[in-house]
């Protein structure tokens, strides 16, 4: 992947180059996506690692953002009398933003860091030229299985933090607070609408920030110097890189969705 | 005998370069330089850090783009070659790196196997034969089964060796293999390129900085400095050829046309001896 060196020391200049440059390796990663078709086993292999292996986190991270969720609404609502929709609120506000934001977020940190320093070791340990040297597409074989493992794994993994934070909702507001269990779920299925919090919040939303992350770990990984501060500094930017963007885009979808 | 500028005009050539320019930041690395590969012959490409002898073989390979001249790899101009086209060519080649490059998540095993795997749709049990020929080959069957982290720097060498070998390409290309090698590892590694070259007539390219060990291996060697072949011939008789190149080269000199000093500005000046002195 020959990609633009960013010239001087301006920092617009190098933020707007790598920028472009992301945006070029973008078209080279959905170029090879047909090619990578046939390492159909590699895909499913960095399925397993991002999407797998990221469980154990995404579900105790749900679980306690459910619970830290409804014991601060119940403690405001109960102010005017209104703990009976706290439920819902958990629901609505996890489903729309904290699901797909705080998943995304956790991702970046437990899969893309280490997609990055995975595909940036094997730069600097030469496993990337030795794969062209064996006539095999590096970009079909290492970066589009991570790319389209992450585009696989975020709403996945979304659902599994939405359905653990409820979880904790519950078990906060109606095991510990004692809302009524009935209250609690009829309040939540009468509000939550699946196409504006289940479509448009958690699957769109997550499959574009899936897409986000994954795009820019691969990339920080493939242009990566092949040293080893160049890779501590390549995971760096990864989540400073992902978080930002995480954010932005979702105050942009957000936006176009509501 | 050695003729420092005329290069071999052979029909038995498997790699022909003529008029190689390339410029890198700015820096001349190769500036019109020719030079021919035997047909299965074991070539050496020698010279000081830093002449571009990892760049020649990378323009060989096409993984990198000259900025002028013509590289011919079995009579087939590498610039001109689509992506598909080169790695048609990569196919016949084997490329040994000088850190062995073995992809650390596979064995000993998936390792020499991955081309296979990629390349062919051969059963399971040819591939395992195959694989386990040429760990024969190279001496490492009984560890197959080993991760690359579990083996030694000599261990790995060879294992890259075989997976450079498991499709029997037409040209080897050894990127400083005997670096770091103790006696023992260095001989083994010596004997399989020699061996290798001999029983099934691959034509080897190798980069080197070790004399001994290229003398013994090699059938012919090139010295290049400041972008061009400065000397070619003989491993046993290019030492003596007397130009300053292989003098320096070949003797250890610390200076000479390659400088001790890399280009810098006046030292009193930089020490600030200047104005004191007037």
């Amino acid at each position: 992947m020959n990609v633009r060196a960013p010239h001087g020391n301006n920092v617009v200049i190098q933020s707007l180059t790598q920028i472009g440059n992301c945006g070029l390796f973008l078209l080279t990663l959905l170029a090879a996506i047909p090619r990578s078709f046939r390492y159909v086993r590699e895909t499913i292999r960095q399925l397993w690692f991002v999407g797998a292996m990221s469980l154990t986190i995404i579900m105790v991270c749900g679980l306690f953002v459910g619970m830290v969720l409804m014991l601060q609404l119940y403690h405001v609502l109960s102010i005017f009398g209104g703990t009976s929709a706290s439920g819902m609120v958990v629901a609505l506000s996890v489903y729309r933003e904290l699901g797909p934001v705080v998943t995304a977020l956790l991702f970046a940190g437990r899969a893309g860091t280490s997609i990055t320093a995975e595909i940036g070791l094997m730069r600097a340990t030469d496993q990337i030229d030795a794969m062209e040297m064996m006539a095999v597409d590096p970009i079909a074989y290492v970066a589009t299985p991570r790319f389209l493992a992450g585009l696989i794994a975020m709403p996945l993994l979304c659902c599994v933090f939405c359905a653990m934070a409820v979880f904790g909702g519950h078990l906060v507001g109606v095991t510990w607070l004692g809302i009524d269990n009935g209250t609690f779920w009829s309040n939540m299925t009468a509000e939550v609408d699946v196409h504006t919090d289940i479509v448009n919040g958690v699957l769109f939303k997550s499959l574009a920030f899936g897409a986000v992350v994954s795009l820019i770990a691969v990339f920080q990984g493939f242009t990566t110097p092949p040293t080893s501060e160049g890779v501590a500094y390549a995971t760096t930017r990864t989540v400073v890189a992902s978080s930002i963007a995480i954010l932005a885009l979702d105050f942009v979808l957000t936006a176009f969705l509501m | 005998m050695t003729d420092p500028v005329r290069p071999m005009l052979d029909d038995s050539t498997l790699v022909r370069i003529r008029g190689l320019t390339t410029v890198l930041n700015g820096k001349t690395i190769f500036d019109a330089l020719d030079l021919d590969i035997p047909r299965g012959k074991i070539t050496a490409i020698m010279g000081p850090s830093g002449t571009g002898k990892t760049t020649l073989l990378k323009h060989i390979t096409g993984q990198m783009r000259a900025d002028a001249g013509e590289i011919l790899v079995n009579g087939e101009n590498v610039a001109g070659m689509s992506r598909e086209q080169l790695y048609k060519m990569r196919e016949g080649i084997g490329y040994l790196f000088q850190n062995s490059a073995l992809l650390t998540d596979f064995s000993v095993f998936e390792n020499v196997a991955f081309p296979l795997r990629q390349h062919t749709q051969l059963p399971e049990v040819l591939i395992r034969n195959l694989v386990l020929l040429k760990l024969q080959a190279v001496g490492l069957r009984g560890a197959a089964g080993l991760m690359p982290n579990e083996l030694s720097g000599g261990m790995a060498r060879r294992v890259a060796l075989a997976r450079a070998i498991v499709f029997d390409p037409m040209l080897i290309i050894y990127d400083e293999p005997f670096v770091g090698l103790d006696p023992v590892a260095l001989n083994q590694v010596l004997k399989l390129i020699r061996t290798l070259n001999q029983t099934l007539g691959i034509t080897s390219v190798l980069v080197a900085h070790e004399l001994d060990a290229v003398k013994q291996v090699a059938d012919h060697v090139f010295l290049i400095a400041n972008g061009k072949v400065v000397a070619q011939g003989d491993p046993k008789t290019i030492a003596g050829d007397g130009s300053p190149w292989t003098r320096q080269f070949f003797g250890g000199e610390a200076d000479g046309p390659v400088p001790f000093q890399y280009p810098a500005g006046d030292l009193a000046q930089a020490l600030g001896f200047t104005g004191a002195a007037k």
